[in-house]
């Protein structure tokens, strides 16, 4: 490991070690609202394993996240809670894989809208599904309380930033960001490019799973409706560009942001917030297009032709 | 019965090619995907629904107010918005993926305002709705209305690109952009004219839409799904290809929902959305591989 690297890690571990006193300030108030930001940097921060390194720009990662409730909501109060993550996670990767296989043949705006398409698809299924169940939602009795998710959002959080530390400077990386740059030359010097973008958009998915599994423990209610809301991609690619997407302490700014925002705007005018986030989208990609963590060039890179 | 699911698909149909063919126009001259496509019909529905409710003026005639409205609306973005965009270095580089981007924030954006403005709720109102007895089939004279407006326009836009000088220059420009360029074809011009009338377009449909259907500020997605699937499965700029693909999708859906349910609507929808991206992205019609 590179002494950067190496760095970067311990800061993002000693502040999350410092972050492990928060719920002992009492305050149920602070601790939900940074278990907010925690989930946002968990899943923006696992999207740019695939979008950020690869610019195949994912815009319905929030699938991943709604399978990881889904598979919670069926599993919970049957099998204990540390089986259950894992569970979220892998069904969520396993999602990725079937996914990923058809739609990473296609680039640029197709995989985007592609990507948006599938996730709407799996919500009306999974709509469907618990319908057919009679379902009209599944209220989730005794929860753990805020401060366990805590935790457990903590570590998510932590291992998304140093999984995408990692994949940064690993050769992985290299092979992701050459496929970036362009895929036709990386094949060519034998980059194996579809299943590095396969690993890479599988790895992604994982995390997203398991906050799925966080947030409805969180509401103690899962409506896939409000889970599988298309909104919730809008939010993570908004954050991961606002922030710059190309390297991990991008997206923390963004996060950090949007959140702030959206705690002050969410319960009495959230169409402001939306409107706010677009114009946001609209606004860095035009004039900012290294977001705000600046120097980046190129931050939602298709692959060349 | 079955005549008259005939004619449901026929109406839903030809809204279909009718919102396809005003995408088609601004995705084939510059390649860009307006995911907002479907809030602009959104907007003239609400402008057909306020025309009525408040002011009590008949929807038809409120064509004339939406049609210009979104019109203006799509100069406002094309001067306000994307002009702007084109100058910057970085834009230009990935101007597919990046404009995606920007259209998304548009079709946030117009959601929410919608939303704000006049409430997430459903609305809708009466019109024209004596039955008529027709084949078999009893139809409300309002599907007459729809029907017949949006197969004008259709037949009227596949006479213009036979015929007129600007049609055969807008074909051209679809089919060869920078060829178009070197002949002597104003791209910037026509470029303009495409935006303004895909989005005059999209308005005509959503006052259409509205004549039938309840609307709400979320309604304008699954248009927008649905026209991209039949601008692909018709073809880049090929109008005959545009009408085709939006009867089937009606006829597809109509019959559909009718063996199914209607709660596996969207399903399909986004199913045949999926599947033919993946299967057939070059179209019914078209050879070889297409621009992925």
């Amino acid at each position: 490991m590179n002494p950067r690297l190496l760095r970067q890690i311990g800061i993002a571990t000693i502040v999350s070690l410092l972050a492990i006193a928060l719920p002992w300030l009492g305050n149920e108030y602070y601790t939900g609202f940074f278990f907010t930001l925690l989930t946002w940097i968990a899943l923006t921060e696992s999207w740019i394993v695939i979008s950020g390194m690869t610019g195949y720009v994912s815009l319905g990662h929030v699938v991943f996240m709604g399978l990881g409730a889904y598979v919670a909501a069926l599993t919970w109060m049957e099998i204990p809670l540390w089986a259950i993550l894992p569970l979220c996670g892998l069904a969520a990767g396993a999602l990725a894989v079937v996914i990923g296989y058809p739609c990473l043949r296609v680039r640029g705006p197709y995989f985007v809208i592609l990507t948006f398409g599938v996730s709407e698809l799996v919500k009306f299924i999974v709509v469907n599904i618990e319908s057919a169940l009679s379902q009209s939602g599944r209220v989730l009795f005794a929860a753990p309380d805020i401060n366990d998710l805590f935790f457990i959002g903590l570590g998510l959080a932590w291992a998304s930033v140093v999984i995408a530390l990692m994949v940064r400077d690993s050769r992985f990386g290299a092979g992701l960001r050459a496929i970036r740059e362009n895929e036709e030359a990386a094949e060519t010097i034998g980059i194996s490019v579809s299943a590095l973008k396969l690993a890479a958009f599988v790895l992604s998915a994982i995390i997203p799973g398991m906050v799925g599994a966080l947030l409805i423990l969180r509401s103690t209610y899962f409506d896939p409706l409000q889970i599988f809301n298309p909104q919730t991609s809008v939010l993570i690619v908004t954050m991961a560009v606002i922030g710059g997407s190309d390297r991990p302490a991008g997206p923390l700014l963004g996060v950090g942001f949007l959140v702030v925002l959206q705690e002050l705007l969410w319960a009495n005018l959230p169409q402001l917030y939306m409107i706010i986030v677009g114009a946001l989208l609209i606004g860095v990609v035009i004039w900012v297009p290294g977001g705000i963590y600046g120097r980046l060039q190129r931050l939602i890179a298709v692959p060349a032709k | 019965m079955s005549s008259q699911l005939l004619i449901a698909a026929l109406v839903a149909g030809s809204v279909y090619a009718l919102i396809a063919l005003g995408l088609n126009l601004v995705y084939g001259t510059m390649r860009l995907l307006n995911v907002a496509h479907g809030e602009i019909v959104m907007i003239g529905a609400y402008v057909a629904y306020w025309g009525i409710t408040l002011l009590g003026i008949n929807p038809i005639i409120s064509i004339f107010i939406a049609v210009p409205f979104a019109a203006a609306l799509g100069m406002a973005f094309y001067f306000g918005i994307f002009k702007r965009a084109m100058r910057s270095r970085e834009f230009m580089e990935r101007i597919e993926a990046n404009s995606l981007l920007v259209f998304f924030g548009t079709s946030v954006i117009l959601q929410n305002v919608a939303s704000l403005l006049f409430t997430p709720d459903q609305r809708g109102y009466h019109y024209a709705e004596r039955i008529v007895y027709f084949a078999n089939a009893q139809l409300p004279i309002n599907k007459l209305i729809v029907l017949a407006i949006a197969a004008l326009v259709c037949i009227g836009a596949v006479v213009f690109f036979r015929v007129s000088t600007l049609g055969i220059a807008i074909k051209g420009l679809i089919q060869q952009r920078e060829a178009s360029a070197l002949v002597g074809i104003p791209v910037a011009r026509i470029d303009l004219i495409c935006f303004c009338t895909g989005f005059g377009i999209a308005g005509l449909a959503g006052v259409l839409v509205s004549m039938t259907e309840e609307i709400s500020p979320y309604m304008g997605f699954p248009f927008t799904i649905t026209a991209f699937v039949i601008v692909i499965l018709g073809g880049l700029g090929n109008v005959f290809g545009s009408l085709f693909g939006g009867l089937l999708l009606g006829v597809l859906e109509t019959f559909g929902v009718a063996l199914t349910a209607p709660s596996y609507r969207s399903i399909m929808i986004y199913g045949v959305f999926i599947a033919v991206l993946l299967l057939r992205p070059q179209g019914l019609f078209g050879a070889g591989k297409a621009r992925t």
